[in-house]
């Protein structure tokens, strides 16, 4: 018999951070995620946010999301039109995505013929 | 490391008219401590009220290289753009939605998402005894590609810690290149886990040709070249474009629009 059982030793859970809700749009769209993020507490990799791919897609339509960030280089063809295209001009100034990618998270994952 | 990116945002200041975020300050003097400085004089980017922050900072940046010139480290390092730091969900947005979708991109470009802190070079610290995923692309495919797979980043789905040093699409002539930096190219559970992962979030058909390349493979690779033959963010290109010599052999030739 062992008499020298090893002990793990005791570590606090990791601090808590505190997420505001201010709005019911901010509140976790199922249960089994947590306001401001799925909050893995104590899996390996210690605490980690994470977002699945619709929640983040639905974010794309918040207020913020759609105001233009300050300082934002202007680099033409890829941050401002190259050209008077309209097309690309129209996309630019309504900040929506192309139309492949304007979609709002709840289609299914294309099939990729590779 | 020395801040030479600081010096370029500065030779490039003319172009960013509204540009808070590069102040000139050409007279600093170069000192071992100027990464530190830089931190330290940079705005943090911080998430703000209701938003959702990121696990980590992330900085978008685009590249561009004039075809028919040599892409030399300096050419890369002249040519490579921060386009902004970003906290939370919806900063990340803001940017995304200013910004053009690589598959409209032209010429010989390239977006790189990194880590706050991580240049997107093989030389970073972070960077350099790591590696790299490699997805080839039929045209048509990478924007869509991309978002999936900056989305899974930035919602840490790849569950590896702090292995994820950031990602890459690279626009060509006939094919597009994702890839996605990890630190520890020694890794093979965390490299295993970032391949299946990337199988799940770009829904990648199973015969789908992934290669992994280290970083030290690249940078000896582009020595047997010659010095500064090619673009440090992607190691094999150079090759294909001088004559189809790729070291990546047959691999290469299987994927995607030979297969369509």
């Amino acid at each position: 018999m062992s008499t020298d059982c090893q002990k793990t030793t005791a570590k606090a859970i990791p601090s808590t951070r505190r997420v505001t809700v201010n709005d019911a749009e901010h509140m976790p769209h199922d249960y089994c995620t947590t306001p401001g993020g799925t909050l893995f507490s104590t899996t390996p990799g210690g605490t980690r946010i994470i977002y699945d791919r619709k929640f983040l897609l639905e974010r794309r339509s918040s207020p913020v999301a759609k105001t233009p960030p300050r300082g934002l280089p202007n680099i033409p063809g890829v941050t401002s039109p190259t050209t008077k295209d309209p097309i690309k001009k129209e996309l630019l100034n309504n900040n929506v995505a192309s139309p492949e990618s304007s979609h709002t998270g709840d289609d299914a994952q294309f099939e990729m013929d590779i | 490391m020395n801040n030479k990116f600081d010096a370029l945002k500065d030779d490039d200041s003319g172009d960013h008219d509204q540009d808070p975020g590069s102040p000139k300050d050409g007279e600093k003097e170069k000192s071992e401590d100027e990464d530190k400085e830089q931190n330290a004089r940079r705005k943090m980017a911080v998430p703000g009220a209701g938003e959702h922050p990121l696990q980590f900072n992330y900085s978008l940046w685009y590249s561009r290289r004039t075809p028919g010139r040599p892409a030399s480290t300096q050419s890369y390092e002249q040519n490579i753009r921060q386009i902004g730091t970003f906290a939370s969900v919806e900063q990340f947005w803001r940017f995304y939605s200013h910004m053009i979708r690589p598959g409209d991109l032209t010429g010989h470009s390239d977006f790189h998402l990194f880590k706050d802190g991580i240049k997107p070079m093989w030389e970073d610290d972070a960077n350099k005894m790591g590696g790299k995923w490699i997805i080839r692309l039929r045209k048509g495919l990478a924007s869509r590609c991309w978002e999936n797979l900056i989305l899974a980043i930035l919602g840490e789905q790849f569950m590896v810690g702090e292995e994820i040093c950031g990602a890459v699409v690279s626009v060509r002539f006939q094919e597009d290149i994702l890839s996605i930096w990890n630190k520890t190219a020694s890794d093979q559970a965390t490299t295993a886990r970032i391949r299946d992962t990337l199988r799940r979030v770009l829904n990648l058909p199973p015969n789908t040709i992934m290669e992994y390349k280290t970083h030290t493979d690249s940078i000896k690779y582009r020595r047997t070249l010659g010095p500064h033959t090619e673009n440090l963010s992607e190691g094999v290109r150079i090759c294909n474009e001088s004559g189809g010599n790729d070291e990546s052999g047959e691999g290469y030739l299987c994927v995607d629009w030979h297969c369509v």
